[in-house]
């Protein structure tokens, strides 16, 4: 896409960071008795942990989260409206310049050249090869929360530097998210660190299944199935490419919650909490239903600082539609400099908007009734309308991913002319590449609970036994996944 | 004056309260971090005998250098000896019924489920 990434860093799966953690969980909870001390030896162990990478974007870590927490304590001591106003905008301007420059310059520059081009004024312009920093887009997110909601009185501005620097570089969210909010994870540095018996089995339970998801489903379906349908659509079969297709949502799903399962594992096991960031995503039954479901701290993020402040549903039917397009449309970009990215986001953003009308005119027609008030046939024709909803919702998504997914636009329109030609070869639709897209399907109609439940079951186990399953469990998915270790997708946001 | 002295009493009872439940929750969370130390000790010794293999691929991708070429020559005996005492043979077991079901086709699949009614309906008699 035109980009740098640097991906040769320290990733979950691998023996680096099993020695990292073992370093951290032992002397991180040695430390204890000494709250600033852990405090110090986790942001340094963060650091090193994104150093690990290219430890020069360490030192742009660091400047944008000391501009963040001036802006904050400038927040603090501020009174006046329009100064307010101007500390937040001056801070938030410089997250979003310092995104640009890395994510979006390389794309601007190409695509003006190409406009400039095709217009018959070519000129040169001052091209650069830019490194992307990883996990730019999480932490400029929570640097962005974490001022705007100093702004809104929602928390009080920090006054220590050190709780700052470890809401925004701690390691199991730094490159990948959940973006965590600063409402959420600062109390708990004011409070001394715990760990229970439930933070060690909900941690066990969710590093395991992360791992399964990502090192076993995701590599394989990446490497057998979408990656080679992806690399040339008109090469393959339509049987391949809908397979493709399907496997391309398992895929990114298990990766992408399969890294966020990991992360709120192992802050689980240093004592802090995370909320979720996936709930079964393709079991919804309307997009607006996924959105709630899928990488819900982006999805919650781009609601609280975008689509409200840009004034939500408030101001009436055109207005919602063009707030809900704006931010679904904002929301591809950030995902990517690349049109496809920006088709994707502008896809969702319109179909949000036609799922929203119809639905109001759906229920101008036939107004909803209360469960215990409707017969028996009426229930039936609900849960009907849920089913036809759910499978609706997925094959919009997959079209979708089809455009994420695609290395560029003319990619993505290979892709959907091959799905209408059903005459070619169909080799990629193996036992074992189905059996792994219904295992990742089955993962969103197991019951909610089943993780706790699972955790409750751990729980009880002494030290020996718990091991036993954590070396199990590791050995088993290590022994089942393909060789090497693929970086997880999301990290090149 | 009574009153207050109730009062102070009751405080005096809720701080210690509180200081008591402090301590319970220290004490638990030594005790927990106590507990996965061991386990994780436990998974890592699983693994140094169960998967000695994955330690050669890692070490030999450190460097050249005295330090790296013994734990090259350490890591590879440490891995014949696993391999001779047959502790690598869960892996590959795991390993090759995956490579199985890798290679299976669909006429496979249609065996593999033929068999397994003709098990099932032998079963039940």
């Amino acid at each position: 896409m035109g980009q740098n990434w640097a991906l040769a860093g320290m990733l979950f799966p691998t023996l680096e960071f099993g020695i990292f953690f073992l370093i951290v969980f032992t002397v991180g909870w040695g430390l204890r008795t000494a709250p600033t001390s852990r405090k110090y030896f986790l942001v340094a162990a963060s650091y090193v942990f994104y150093g690990w990478w290219d430890w020069r974007f360490t030192g742009l870590l660091f400047a944008t989260t000391v501009i963040n927490y001036l802006g904050g304590l400038a927040l603090g001591k501020a009174e006046r409206v329009g100064l307010r106003k101007f500390i937040v905008g001056v801070t938030v301007a410089v997250d979003l310049g310092v995104l640009a420059f890395f994510k979006y310059y390389g794309f601007f520059l190409t695509s003006l050249d190409e406009l400039l081009t095709t217009l018959g004024l070519h000129r040169d312009l001052p091209f650069m090869e830019i490194i992307l920093p990883i996990g730019i887009s999480f932490f400029t997110f929570q640097g962005i929360s974490y001022v705007v909601d100093v702004y809104r009185g929602h928390i009080a501005a920090e006054k220590s530097l050190l709780d700052v620097m470890l809401f925004k570089s701690f390691f199991p969210q730094l490159v990948a998210g959940p973006i965590v909010r600063a409402a959420d994870f600062i109390p708990q540095l004011h409070a001394p660190a715990r760990l229970t018996r439930e933070h060690i089995a909900v941690g066990t339970v969710l590093i395991l299944t992360g791992l399964a998801k990502k090192m076993v489903i995701a590599n394989y379906l990446a490497t057998e199935l979408v990656d080679p349908v992806f690399f040339d659509p008109t090469a393959v079969g339509a049987l391949d490419l809908l397979t493709g297709a399907y496997g391309y949502a398992v895929q990114i799903y298990c990766d992408f919650s399969g890294y966020s399962d990991i992360a709120i594992g192992v802050a689980a096991l240093l004592g802090y909490r995370f909320r979720e960031n996936f709930d079964q995503p393709y079991r919804a039954s309307s997009l607006q239903d996924f959105w709630r479901r899928w990488h819900i701290s982006l999805s919650s993020w781009l609601r609280d600082y975008l689509y409200i402040p840009l004034g939500g549903s408030r101001g009436g039917g055109a207005k919602t539609y063009r707030n809900l397009f704006l931010t679904m449309f904002l929301g591809g970009v950030w995902h990517g400099a690349a049109w496809t990215f920006v088709i994707w986001g502008a896809f969702h953003g319109a179909m949000l908007g036609v799922e929203r009308f119809i639905r109001a005119k759906l229920d101008e027609l036939a107004p909803p009734q209360a469960d215990e008030e409707t017969p028996f046939l009426s229930r039936l024709g609900n849960f009907a309308q849920h089913a036809v909803g759910v499978v609706w919702t997925f094959h919009v998504v997959c079209f979708a991913w089809i455009f994420f997914r695609a290395d560029s636009f003319g990619s993505a329109q290979d892709y959907l002319k091959g799905l209408a030609d059903w005459t070619g070869s169909h080799d990629h639709v193996t036992p074992f590449l189905m059996g792994l897209v219904a295992l990742g399907m089955l993962f969103q109609f197991t019951p909610r609970n089943m993780g706790r439940e699972l955790a409750l079951a751990i729980r009880v186990l002494p030290s020996p036994l718990l091991g036993l399953l954590l070396g199990a469990g590791i050995l088993a998915i290590w022994a089942a996944a393909p060789e090497g270790v693929a970086p997880f997708i999301y990290f090149q946001f | 004056m009574l009153d207050l002295l109730d009062d102070t009493t009751a405080d005096d009872n809720r701080v210690k309260a509180v200081r008591v439940a402090d301590l319970e929750r220290e004490e638990a969370t030594l005790r927990s971090v106590a507990r996965f130390i061991r386990a994780m000790w436990v998974a890592v010794a699983m693994l140094l005998l169960f998967n000695s293999g994955a330690l050669v691929t890692v070490v030999n991708g450190f460097g050249v250098g005295p330090v790296q070429d013994a734990a090259v020559a350490l890591t590879a005996t440490w891995n014949e000896q696993m391999e001779k005492n047959g502790l690598a043979t869960p892996v590959a077991t795991i390993r090759a019924f995956v490579e199985r079901l890798r290679g299976a086709g669909w006429s496979e699949l249609r065996e593999g489920t033929v068999e397994l009614r003709g098990a099932y309906g032998e079963a039940k008699g």
